[in-house]
């Protein structure tokens, strides 16, 4: 198992990158690399070119807002965002979904952005981006341009970045006052990729729910929101009630698959039960108060 | 990752790569073709076959190596990415006839059987300890979870990751500092 | 740090957690794994592989990968044919057909993964690089996925000289079974399934083959659980030699009386009609299928007598084999050949795709058990059909047929059945070769346990009342000149202490709790069960087990053993055990010092060198290691001792009984300050003896064989697993897992704990976690391990183990703990869940969408 040939780059320069990029038909990006070894080393992909941007200088930093929006660097591993104090703070459905990527090994070396970048449907990230309403920057040699996330997940590891492009960060809007959220999911065993996930967030206004959304990994070929239940949810007060509806209309509007792990009818059973986790995760200050 | 060469490389296909590293302290200079994982670079050009191949795709955790102390998988990285790296092996631990702590505590808590897997556990330990000296049993079954062992049912190792803990608090303060984050901020509610 | 120097002298190393002498090289990163030599001009060898379940190659062409730079050769199926000796069948049961196959497919291919060719190159990369370059042609044929497809006469055949996919089809009976049955008050009947598992030791499978490039010497390093069983099967196969040149070498060259042929002759002239009692039958039966067996044995034979130059086999450390090791690969085969072709040494590590693929996979059995039994709970009587899908091509030495007969025997289990019939077929199937599993019976110990919860549960009894009904106990063996046997033929005694098992783990279970948990369960959302699951295995077994599962292969079991002293003092021990993580060096290193009064650290142990080691073909497996491997061990350093008091009483000028060993200085009772150390024994010794002694190392050198006889015994446990089931997401928890284990006197409790939580979290994998899936048209689903699931430390719970240490009266205490941990798990686990679901559980792989269909909380897709 054993990695085929492959042109490599380590520009030093964003621009530089840019042009190597645009340079080869079949030119991959390499960040921390934890997604494209594997598939390297099973030889289901053989790039001409990988440019690994790893030494490209500004894009290795979390940055925080005047308005409290977070901004995450292309080259952020996801474990110095998992220990950063600004995405616990002002990104906190970011930072509850790291202890689910993986292990922290894979952490240490893999970026967040390049998670979101895989597009990968069994992925935390590209789900949370959605419940978040992330903007993706995306830069080529053609400019600059910004792009929502429900916008860019555009299939199974296929996004809205055109093949020159590079997506330069991520940025996570403000956590607002009332926003509540939780990133819940269930794996065969720890750390694999989830049966299926959740990342939710509602924002409740005096006592009662005024938006929710509730994005879902492992049951499509990208992360889905499912709108009825999401307006299930709005205009009522938290409760038990509110969550099983919600949850049973997420399992009627679900069309997992089925793989050697799960079937698709536990598929949209769990995803139901997961619902009703997140929301009163999410919302259990709530019902306390 | 710190100290890096920070010269641009370009490479077509089926070149090869200068690369500098330290490697348990050692400067280590190889020359090696790109597509080479820093596992293949460290066992076969390096020599250090300490270092264990399980799986080669991540899943096992056998190939653990630290890169500025941080645990990493050496088959999900290419060489060229670790060029400018400090990296410590599993042969980098001991001092000498001295077991580092870590391994002093998993020999005693009789951890391992075949042992292939061992580098992989004992490394991800020593990070663990790094970052959180005081780590309790479900952070340490937690973090190791991430390490595969078919011999032992995991109970040994995490004895004797449980003992290591006691054992580095009793001696002088292991190297590394906890990593700082540069800004703080208030926690918001999840 | 103190090391394992500060374990030094005295008396008593058995039954103390001696810490490992093994972790000063293995801790520190230095142990030689065979992936870890590679000789200067070493090439790598890679496969090509299929990637369909059943098809005709039609054409294979390797000219372009034979091109491309780096690459040294290629080799292809129908070359390979012309180069080397097909696999024979070697434990041949009468009714078995074996196919013969080579190291490569050639004209078709019969699983997924199936390697038809071999690409030697100047690295690995390249080799793999060269796989892409060739082109074979394949028509698919149907695939046979599963049992049921095996056994519908629509269904492709794999082996043309088969019964269509029916290799084997075997039914025996012990007592009056019609007669039990037609009295008895109740028939139960259930068939219970057991999905594809694999082996999965850390380290994959691999070879090295060097060849000295000056003197054509092949040396093999192997990952292999048997270092001469290997060196055997490589003579064999890879050598063919016309019947004159192979009888005049035979008659002139002295090389074939060294190793393996004088290790065989010796065995054959003393073993050798009991050897042909077992295998005529089956063997004539097999020719009577395939005629082609004969020539292709002649050509075999003839290959390995007149064989100039045996190759040597080393290993050194082993990652771990769970079984999956000590089969004789296809690919060392084809490695071995290209390698002696080229004159070049090749390496071959297996990846953990094609280990996945092929390494080995395991217990793919459908049991249906009927058990006739009165309304008091007596269980009178027991039938069994079982069906074992073997996958495409046999694992040689070890196939499913020896484990059939296994299974077999230890079939009835622990309990007074009066009559027990087992019908045992095998099918051929487009999948991974079946291979021995820690356990390799173990199923016959799920479906009985099982079974007995099924029958407990209609008739209103507890799972623990209808075991301790009718489990043999000490009232059954009053007489120790005059022992009971199982129905199937061991015999039972003092040592087959199962029910104290059962009742220890009664009382440390406590069944009085069981209601308030289940309350508390409950009010959490969860199911809540418990299961029981008891056991006795043969480890080593009594001296009449091996002739039970076969009359005659008793006879292979000797477990030969060697200890010297050199002239130095130096002390070695020599074993035909291979090590792979079950700390021979360490328990080996504690029977000698206890025997010898020296420390741990001044016993070296020789292993896995078949030039240094004795011959023997099991090598490590069967929970042997302990009870013959640490009893021969014991035998001869025995022996030894007693030499070197009579020595060193002529050299000290006393009598021997006077004389004492304390720490390694041999002296008069009484007065350490005049003794001697045992190198001036040797010294002396060599003196004495003059040049009747030629080795400097071994100026004392005891050599003998032990297999059990008069001691031997049984290996027993009980089990009992709690299980908490979520009943939104069907994840189970394991809050309580107990094993209540009997294996007589412990040598070393850490490692015997080490073994038992092993084996208990591989049975936990089996049951929640692991499965090799082939969709039903053959297609690998689990080729990964994002998809083969091996446990981790967040899935296995702490394991209580107590041990019971009955004795026996032999000389010999030590019985094996290696397989034990996997046998009990499984069935404790699926009672425990069958009890907290109250539905009964047919099959052994339960993930938690199975868990919420069989609580009827979701449908099936």
């Amino acid at each position: 198992m054993k990695n085929p040939k492959f042109g490599y780059a380590r520009p030093t320069t964003l621009d530089e990158a840019l042009d190597l990029l645009a340079s080869s038909e079949d030119a991959k990006l390499l960040a921390g690399g934890q997604s494209l070894l594997p598939v390297l080393a099973l030889r289901l992909g053989s790039p001409d070119l990988v440019v690994d941007i790893g030494r490209v200088p500004g894009l290795d930093e979390i940055t925080l807002a005047a308005d409290g929006s977070v901004a995450i660097g292309a080259l952020v591993r996801h474990a110095e965002v998992e220990d950063s104090h600004t995405v616990a703070g002002y990104a906190p459905l970011v930072a509850a979904a790291m202890p689910w990527i993986g292990h922290r090994a894979i952490r240490n070396q893999g970026t967040t952005v390049g998670s979101i970048a895989h597009g990968d449907p069994a992925a935390e990230m590209p789900a949370v981006c959605l419940s978040t309403s992330a903007v993706m920057t995306a830069v080529s040699a053609r400019g600059e341009r910004s792009i929502p996330a429900a916008d860019f997940f555009d299939g199974f590891l296929t996004t809205a970045l055109e093949p020159d492009e590079i997506l330069t960060k991520v940025t996570f809007p403000p956590w607002r006052t009332g926003d509540r959220g939780a990133v819940v999911e269930q794996a065969r065993r720890h750390g694999d990729y989830a049966l299926v996930g959740l990342s939710a967030r509602v924002h409740v206004t005096d006592g009662v729910i005024d938006e929710a959304v509730l994005a879902f990994l492992s049951v499509a070929s990208t992360p889905v929101r499912v709108a009825a239940a999401e307006e299930s949810l709005i205009g009522s007060a938290p409760s038990t009630d509110a969550y099983a509806l919600a949850a049973e209309v997420v399992s009627n509007n679900l069309t997992p698959g089925a793989d050697v792990h799960a079937t698709a009818n536990y598929r949209k059973h769990l995803a139901g039960v997961l619902t009703k986790r997140a929301l009163e995760q999410a919302l259990m200050s709530e019902v306390a108060a | 990752m710190s100290p890096q060469n920070e010269q641009g490389v370009r490479v077509v296909i089926g070149g090869t790569i200068d690369i500098e590293c330290t490697i348990n302290g050692e400067p280590v200079a190889v020359e090696t073709e790109v597509r080479r994982s820093l596992s293949d670079v460290i066992r076969h050009e390096v020599g250090l076959t300490g270092t264990h191949l399980g799986c080669e795709h991540g899943v096992c955790g056998a190939c653990t190596v630290l890169i500025d102390g941080k645990a990493v998988r050496s088959c999900l990285m290419l060489a060229a990415q670790a060029d400018g790296a400090d990296i410590t092996t599993i042969e980098g631990l001991a001092d000498g006839d001295e077991y580092h702590p870590v391994q002093q505590a998993m020999h005693d808590a009789m951890a391992f059987q075949c042992a292939f897997c061992s580098p992989g556990f004992i490394l991800t330990t020593v990070a663990l300890l790094d970052r959180k000296p005081d780590a309790t049993g479900d952070e340490i079954k937690q973090e190791l979870s991430g390490n595969l062992c078919r011999c032992t049912g995991y109970q040994s190792i995490l004895d004797g990751a449980a003992k290591a803990v006691e054992l580095m608090s009793e001696t002088a303060n292991p190297p590394g500092q906890p990593t700082a984050d540069q800004a703080s901020g208030e926690r918001s509610d999840v | 740090m103190t090391d394992q120097r500060t374990q030094t002298s005295g008396l008593g190393f058995v039954g103390q957690s001696v810490k490992r002498v093994e972790d000063a090289r293995l801790l520190r990163g230095q142990g030689t794994f065979v992936a870890d030599v590679i000789p200067s001009n070493c090439l790598h060898a890679a496969f090509l592989r299929s990637p369909f379940p059943h098809a005709r190659i039609a054409s294979i062409n390797a000219a372009v990968a034979r091109k491309l730079d780096g690459v040294v050769a290629v080799v292809t199926g129908a070359e390979l044919e012309q180069m080397t000796n097909p696999f024979l069948p070697f434990t041949q049961q009468a009714g078995l057909y074996t196919p013969l196959y080579y190291g490569l497919s050639a004209e078709r291919v019969r699983m997924v993964g199936d390697p038809v060719a071999i690409v030697v190159a100047a690295s690995r990369h390249i080799a793999e690089d060269a796989l892409e370059l060739i082109e074979v042609d394949y028509e698919e044929l149907g695939p046979v996925a599963s049992i049921s497809q095996a056994l519908n006469p629509s269904s492709a055949q794999l082996w043309d000289k088969a019964n269509h996919n029916l290799l084997y089809d075997h039914t025996d009976q012990f007592g009056d079974v019609d007669a039990v049955f037609a009295s008895a008050d109740h028939v139960f009947t259930e068939t219970f399934s057991c999905p594809r598992q694999s082996n999965q030791p850390m380290e994959t499978r691999g070879t090295l083959v060097e060849v000295d490039p000056v003197t054509g010497d092949v040396t093999v390093r192997s990952a292999t659980q048997s270092s001469h069983a290997l060196r055997w099967m490589l003579a064999a196969y890879t050598e063919r030699t016309s019947g004159l040149r192979s009888l005049k070498q035979f008659l002139t060259n002295s090389d074939r009386r060294s190793g393996f042929l004088a290790g065989a002759k010796a065995v054959f002239a003393e073993k050798g009609e009991a050897l042909q009692e077992s295998d005529n039958a089956g063997m004539i039966d097999q020719i009577k299928s395939d005629k082609s067996t004969v020539p292709n044995l002649m050509r075999t034979l003839a290959g390995v007598a007149g064989k100039e130059r045996y190759v040597k086999v080393v290993a050194d450390d082993i990652g771990g084999g769970f079984g999956a090791k000590g089969s004789v690969a296809r690919e060392d085969v084809a490695v071995a050949a290209v390698a002696m072709a080229l004159g070049r040494s090749v390496t071959w590590i297996e990846d953990r795709v094609e280990n996945l693929m092929d390494g080995g996979q395991a217990r793919e059995e459908d049991l249906t058990m009927t058990v006739a039994v009165d309304a008091d709970g007596t269980l009178r009587g027991l039938k069994v059909d079982l069906i074992i899908d073997q996958g495409a091509y046999p694992a040689t030495p070890v196939g499913a047929a020896l484990t059939a007969r296994i299974m077999q025997v230890m079939q009835p289990g622990s309990y007074r059945f009066e009559a027990f019939e087992q019908r045992s077929r095998i099918v051929a199937t487009t999948k991974g070769k079946y291979v021995a599993y820690r356990g390799p019976w173990a199923n016959e110990t799920w479906a009985r346990e099982r079974m007995l919860n099924v029958v407990a549960r209609n008739l209103g009894m507890s799972q623990t009342e209808i075991r301790r009904k009718n489990m043999y106990g000490d009232e059954d063996w009053p007489d120790p000149a005059n022992l009971p046997t199982m129905l199937t033929g061991p015999t039972l005694d003092v040592t087959m202490s199962v029910r104290k098992t059962l009742d220890r783990a009664i009382e440390l279970a406590d069944l009085g709790t069981f209601d308030a948990a289940k309350a508390d369960a409950e009010s959490r959302g969860k199911w809540f069960g418990v299961g029981f699951a008891s056991y006795h295995e043969a480890a080593p077994g009594p001296p009449n087990y091996f002739d039970s599962i076969n009359p005659g292969t008793g006879a292979l079991v000797d477990q030969p053993g060697r200890v010297t002293v050199g002239v130095d003092g130096k002390i070695r021990v020599f074993t035909s055990q291979m090590p792979h993580g079950q700390s021979h060096e360490t328990t080996y290193a504690q029977i000698a010092a206890d025997q010898l009064r020296v420390g741990i650290e001044d016993i070296e142990l020789v292993f896995g060198d078949t030039s240094r080691t004795p011959f023997e073909l099991l090598g490590t497996g069967g929970s042997r290691g302990g009870p013959v491997g640490g009893g021969v061990v014991r035998k001869v350093s025995r022996r030894l001792r007693q030499e070197l008091i009579d020595s060193a009483a002529d050299l000290l000028e006393a009598n021997p009984d006077d004389i004492t060993i304390e720490a390694g200085n041999v002296h008069v009772a009484g007065v350490p300050a005049k003794g001697v150390s045992f190198a001036d024994i040797a010294a002396h010794h060599m003196k004495a003896k003059g040049t009747a002694i030629v080795d400097r190392d071994a100026v004392f050198d005891v050599d003998d064989n032990y297999n059990g006889a008069g001691d031997g015994g049984w290996s027993v446990a009980t089990h009992v697993c709690w299980v908490e089931i979520d009943k939104d997401t069907g994840f189970v928890e394991i809050p309580r897992y107990l094993v209540v284990e009997d294996c007589g006197p412990v040598i070393n409790p850490a490692i015997v704990d080490g073994q038992v939580r092993g084996g208990v979290a591989q049975g936990i994998g089996a049951v929640l976690y692991e499965k090799v899936a082939y969709d039903e048209r053959g297609t690998h689903q689990s080729t990964t391990y994002l998809d083969y699931l091996v446990p981790t430390s967040m899935e296995i719970p702490t394991i209580e183990i107590e041990h019971l240490e009955t004795l026996s009266d032999g000389e010999n205490d030590f019985r094996g703990v290696g397989e034990g941990g996997m046998i009990g798990a499984p069935a404790a686990i699926t009672n425990a869940i069958e009890d907290a679901l109250d539905v009964t559980i047919t099959e052994q792989h339960l993930p938690p969408s199975r868990i919420l269909e069989l609580a009827g909380v979701v449908e099936p897709d």
